[in-house]
């Protein structure tokens, strides 16, 4: 089993306490009246999805409950950072 | 908290006993669960030290996330009126039990479907965490006697699974 520092409790725990929860650093649009279709349709559906470094946010669950960013890698599925929502991407 | 004449546990109120293990109820508590953003909030409502590091406890404190603690007292207790303060304090008494798991094998019991390495769980911490698939509260209360405070919904399975652990 992986295990997945998490950044609020600070120490590693095993992978099945925390769930994916998509891309990470998409912010919601400050005006969404003022978007065209193509644009809301971009911030609601289009996602990346690279082979390799990829912006994560996962949830740790089963633990103290808190949504966190992660640097995974699609390939080999090992996580080069985690870090607290709200600080700059890495 | 609910009349202990029509009270019905949703597991075995006889002792599982095994080589090693004793899996047994623990007598009804109230519970607590405590959300404020920062913690000096809370403590001015308790009057005690508030843990602040996730995973540990204090006085029957325990801190699970960065803005929730869980509390348990004795039946009957009462505790003090949080009113006019930034903090949520709400009353889930019935919400769980608690199983006690103690003897030489309890860790071992407890990692046949705990994913934590108990062997760097020290005494005193509390952490939710699962077991198979099921959430639980995990607190190592001695070196060889744990506490799971798991939902009631959950609690007649967990307990067959535990016992069936214990008893192989």
């Amino acid at each position: 089993m992986i295990l997945i520092h998490c950044p609020y409790c600070d120490e590693k725990r095993p992978e099945i306490e925390f769930a994916n929860a998509g891309q990470a650093h998409i912010a919601r649009p400050l005006d969404p009246s003022g978007q065209t279709d193509a644009e809301w349709e971009a911030y609601l559906f289009i996602r990346a999805n690279p082979r390799g470094r990829h912006h994560e946010r996962w949830r740790h669950v089963h633990g103290c409950g808190r949504f966190f960013n992660a640097v995974r890698d699609t390939v080999t599925d090992k996580f080069e950072a985690t870090y607290k929502a709200g600080e700059p991407r890495r | 908290m609910s009349d202990a004449l029509i009270r019905h546990e949703p597991v075995s109120e006889t002792p599982c006993v095994a080589h090693g293990v004793r899996i047994s109820l623990a007598p009804p508590m109230q519970r607590y669960t405590l959300r404020a953003r920062y913690a000096q909030d809370l403590e001015r409502v308790f009057k005690v030290k508030i843990p602040s590091k996730i995973g540990a406890s204090e006085g029957g404190i325990m801190c699970l996330g960065p803005d929730e603690w869980y509390l348990r007292r004795q039946a009957g207790a009462t505790i003090p009126t949080s009113e006019g303060l930034p903090v949520a304090v709400a009353d889930v008494s019935e919400r769980s039990i608690c199983l006690v798991i103690e003897g030489p094998r309890a860790a071992e019991i407890l990692m046949s479907g705990c994913p934590l390495d108990l062997d760097q769980f020290a005494v005193g911490r509390a952490t939710r965490t699962i077991y198979e698939t099921v959430e639980i509260i995990l607190i190592r209360e001695a070196e060889d006697r744990f506490h799971v405070e798991v939902w009631r919904s959950f609690a007649a399975w967990l307990w067959m699974a535990m016992t069936t652990a214990a008893r192989h």
